[in-house]
């Protein structure tokens, strides 16, 4: 009985502990995947300590749980000795108000408080950013206070009341007294209390997913971002250095404590040393609060101008793999402005974003028909083409275009196609026909498909031979009953996932993006782009516009106008590898791209493709409404899955294993 | 006169907490009940909730399962580490500790490495010549990622009851002639009791409501309700829906919540850890 309850303890902390190995080995792999370890380096670190982005990121989540931390502490400390000398009903009543947010799953607290902040923000107050760093900074202590309250409650319910009167009889002012005798008394559950609040804030995930804006983005939100692209290994270097931070932490938290217990034990009460080294702490703690609040000051006083660009996830030279790094290069040029990027995966997620979600970005890069939709709603800005004069250089097949008559409010950035990607390795070339390989039942399992209702739509349209643009119910409902038709044989939905799930061959099929298409058969040659010609293609262009919110629009028009000087977008395309509409951007592009079928399909191909256009707002909330419930909700319909049993055979063998091995290990002590 | 005077410093922290968690619930009310493109009144979101049901249900059984699965594997841990000398306790406490202060996104993702089609088990079968198992976007995966990643809310709980359990006890029991196993079901587990459920509350709220673990380990069949509500918010433009989505998943955590407080009586929350 005892031996097998320890065996099981072991192998539960072998559980426990296994993935955080396979990361951390994983951190000093010279090759990308998790999965493939192909050499050991150091790499990965130099990377991590010249990404000061990544840095800034971890500074900002210690900042917001650093400062959160302090304000729950003070606040909930002195809220508690308020609740204390509550009457006992009254007291009931605030302790279950506390247990709100404790209770509350995580998911709905954040969406109840970034409806909030928008509702009152942008509702009430119309700030054009309701979602910020104050925001955020409330969502944390309000998370961080109930703990605070509820492990400062128990120590003031174990105090000796008439301490307070002693202290007061002999002299003290309330006030005096507090910071005499109380703190003292309640110490232990102020610190642990603080310490809850701490390691909850810097963690937090859900809560600030639902509630960041723009300005201000901790690191554990950035990861959720990273997870959907191809991860760079650099991030498992961080979390390698975190744990053995917070390990050592812990450790030497745990020995001081030991130690004191110990000399608690012998008599004396609090040794000398400890004291001095709770001090310390507190000195250091402090410190670090003025530092950090010195640190936003300084941040928030910047006399450049920031520039926040929302653009699509890998789309736009960053300075790897030898390209330009543009951003940096347009801060040299412009050296007061100070270019912020984040990344949006589709164009639902944007219009999402800018719709409830109060924040305030400058630059966007929304396809065709949702810059019409932005443009119908009042959500975009008119462009001044006096500051964008490198807008000559755009193909004039490219101004004016359907979504934007005038021209006033877009400037063309890429234009491409839709198609398929396959590996040729497993793929049969004879099933290669048209869209309906994407419903192939050979390849159940092994198909990804495109994660946004318009794009996924859009395929099911080109194989049922309805427009693309069709407002009529009974073909969108056929379309969705051909999507969810569809679902058992798709492996997942995704949009930057594509990456690795393709590369590594976890997924044979795929409906996807040209470019992107381009930039993963140079990863792995055993994948090949299609173009189904006879049903149709759709054939997209991205511009950039200036949304209504944006604060910044000169410093946004000349980054506009900088995207357009044929060397940049030249440049930017051999990182991005879609087609520029500056056909004097080609000279400036490495030859085979700009010689590429797939970048840029000749003449005949291209009259095959249509374009999506902007349907009405009714319809597009149709088919958002269509598109969940045939993708995500179970149609009743699920068929035989292996399921849980290979977990249970392997939950065998390892266990199995574990008893053998202690049984060996056990017998070798033993004889020794 | 004193005691009055301290009773006001309560008064701003209740005023806080009536803004931040009372009002906004409020607000996701009003979100439920009108319309997202008018804004007029509108019982149409909730006429709609019918068809979400099965992943309620869904939602609800994983999370069962997973709090179950975890009560298994954590009571005899817990149990293990209780009865270990005060250092090794220490130790073996902040192991269990330790990796709830990790990125639980990074931690799944390894899983994810793991499991795939193309991962270091799969790989590792394939090698030794059973062959690649479908492992990923199973309901299976999906119930392992959130014993994983909530094993230690149920051993911490545990193990705070169960060193608490006087030694005296299981003497005093087996000197009248109970035996190991006896002795665990009349004295042991009974007084662990609240410890049991605080744990399964623990495990269950995160877990039915999670969205990352589905959408990183389960497959097309295995879509969650905080998979629905993270989409109807992010990206499927639809906040009112989501509203009357979160406002049902708050409803079904309060009802089990209160369940197990009924049931577990004995000691006030639990929620210390």
């Amino acid at each position: 009985m005892r031996k097998a309850n320890r065996i099981l303890t072991v192998l539960m902390f072998v559980f426990l502990y296994i993935p955080m190995v396979v990361l951390i080995v994983a951190s000093f792999n010279t090759g990308k995947d998790i999965t493939n370890f192909e050499g050991f380096t150091f790499g990965q670190y130099a990377e991590l300590f010249r990404d000061k982005d990544l840095l800034g990121l971890l500074g900002n989540s210690v900042l917001i749980a650093l400062l959160s931390t302090g304000i729950s502490v003070a606040f909930g400390t002195l809220a508690a000795v308020g609740i204390h000398s509550l009457k006992p009903k009254m007291r009931k009543a605030v302790l279950s108000l506390t247990n709100i947010p404790m209770t509350n799953p995580d998911i709905v607290t954040g969406v109840s408080l970034s409806l909030l902040f928008v509702f009152v923000g942008t509702g009430l107050l119309s700030q054009r950013e309701s979602l910020n760093f104050g925001t955020l900074l409330l969502a944390h202590v309000t998370f961080g206070l109930p703990y605070v309250i509820l492990n400062v409650m128990p120590k003031l319910q174990q105090m000796n009341p008439a301490l307070t009167d002693a202290a007061m009889d002999l002299g003290c002012t309330p006030v005096k007294a507090f910071f005499k005798v109380i703190i003292h008394e309640i110490m232990p559950g102020v610190v642990s209390g603080g310490i809850m609040a701490f390691t909850m804030s810097l963690d937090d995930f859900v809560i600030s997913y639902f509630v960041t804006g723009s300005d201000f983005v901790t690191l554990p939100v950035e990861i959720y971002t990273y997870t959907k692209k191809p991860i760079h290994p650099k991030v498992y270097a961080m979390f390698t250095l975190l744990f053995g931070l917070i390990f050592v932490l812990m450790l030497t938290m745990n020995l001081l404590q030991l130690r004191s217990d110990r000399k608690r034990a012998s008599k004396r009460p609090v040794s000398r040393g400890w004291k001095i080294a709770r001090r310390w702490i507190a000195g250091v703690a402090a410190a670090s609060m003025v530092v950090g609040c010195g640190f936003l000051f300084v941040n928030g006083r910047q006399d450049k101008t920031v520039l926040n660009v929302y653009n699509w996830g890998m789309n736009m030279a960053d300075g790897t793999d030898g390209t330009m790094d543009l951003v940096a290069e347009f801060e040299k040029r412009y050296p007061n402005i100070d270019v912020r990027m984040s990344e949006y995966e589709s164009n639902e997620v944007l219009y999402s974003k800018l719709k409830n979600g109060g924040i305030s970005v400058d630059v966007i890069i929304p396809s065709d028909y949702m810059i019409h939709r932005m443009r119908n709603e009042g959500m975009l800005l008119e462009l001044d083409f006096d500051n964008i004069p490198n807008f000559s250089y755009v193909d004039e097949q490219f101004k004016n275009p359907d979504y934007d008559p005038e021209n006033k409010y877009s400037v063309p950035y890429t234009w491409g196609t839709v198609g398929i990607l396959y590996n040729t390795k497993y793929v049969d070339e004879a099933d290669v026909t048209g869209w309906e390989l994407m419903w192939n039942e050979k390849y159940a399992g092994k198909i990804l498909m495109i994660d946004n209702s318009r794009d996924a739509f859009g395929i099911a349209q080109y194989l049922l031979g309805y427009s693309v643009n069709t407002t009529d119910k009974a073909e969108l409902q056929a379309c969705a009953d051909k999507l969810a038709q569809q679902r058992p044989l798709v492996q997942q939905y995704v949009m930057d996932q594509i990456y690795a799930t393709m590369e590594n061959e976890e997924a044979y099929i795929a409906a996807y993006y040209a470019g992107d298409c381009m930039l993963m058969m140079e990863e792995n040659e055993d994948l090949a782009f299609y173009l189904p010609e006879h049903q149709g293609f759709n054939l997209f262009t991205d511009a950039m516009c200036i949304p209504s919110c944006a604060t910044e629009k000169e410093a946004a028009e000349l980054f506009i106008n900088f995207m357009c000087d044929p060397e940049i977008s030249g440049a930017n395309m051999d990182y991005i590898c879609y087609a520029s509409p500056i056909s004097a951007a080609k000279d400036y592009m490495e030859e085979y791209l700009a010689e590429s079928e797939i970048v840029y399909p000749d003449e005949e191909l291209l009259s095959k493709g249509t374009s999506y256009q902007f349907l009405s707002e009714e319809t597009s909330r149709y088919v958002e409404g269509l598109y969940q419930g045939a993708t995500k909700i179970n149609s009743g319909s699920v068929e035989e899955q292996p399921s849980g049993r290979n977990f249970v055979w392997l939950a065998v063998a390892v266990l199995a294993v574990g008893v053998t091995g202690w049984f060996l290990f056990g017998r070798k002590k033993r004889k020794s | 006169m004193r005691k009055n005077k301290s009773v006001l410093l309560s008064v701003p922290y209740i005023l806080w907490m009536v803004a931040f968690t009372l009002i906004p619930l409020c607000v996701v009310g009003y979100y439920a009940l009108t319309d997202p493109d008018t804004g007029a009144f509108t019982l149409d979101n909730i006429r709609d909730l019918g068809m979400y049901m099965p992943v309620l249900g869904q939602s609800v059984l994983y999370s069962l399962i997973s709090a179950g699965l975890c009560l298994l594997l954590g009571y005899p841990v817990a149990y293990y580490i209780a009865h270990r000398t005060p250092v090794m306790q220490k130790i073996l406490y902040m192991l269990v500790m330790l990796p709830m202060c990790m990125s639980f996104l990074l931690r799944t993702l390894a899983w994810v490495g793991l499991l795939q089609d193309t991962g270091i088990i799969n790989n590792f079968l394939d090698w030794i010549g059973i062959g690649r198992l479908q492992l990923i976007r199973t309901p299976g995966a999906v119930i392992l990622g959130m014993v994983y990643n909530y094993l230690p809310y149920m051993i911490l709980p545990l193990y705070a009851t169960l060193v608490k359990i006087d030694n005296r006890l299981i003497e005093a029991a087996e000197d009248l002639g109970c035996n190991s196993l006896q002795t665990f079901t009349k004295v042991i587990l009974p007084l662990s009791v609240p410890g049991i459920f605080s744990g399964i509350t623990m495990v269950f709220v995160p877990a039915v409501s999670t969205f990352y673990i589905s959408q990183k380990l389960g497959g097309t069949d295995t879509v969650l309700i905080g998979d629905l509500i993270e989409r109807l918010f992010k990206q499927g433009d639809n906040p009112n829906l989501g509203a009357v989505l979160s406002l049902v998943l708050m409803a079904l955590v309060l009802v089990c919540t209160g369940i197990m407080n009924r049931l577990g009586k004995d000691e006030e929350g639990g929620v210390i850890v």
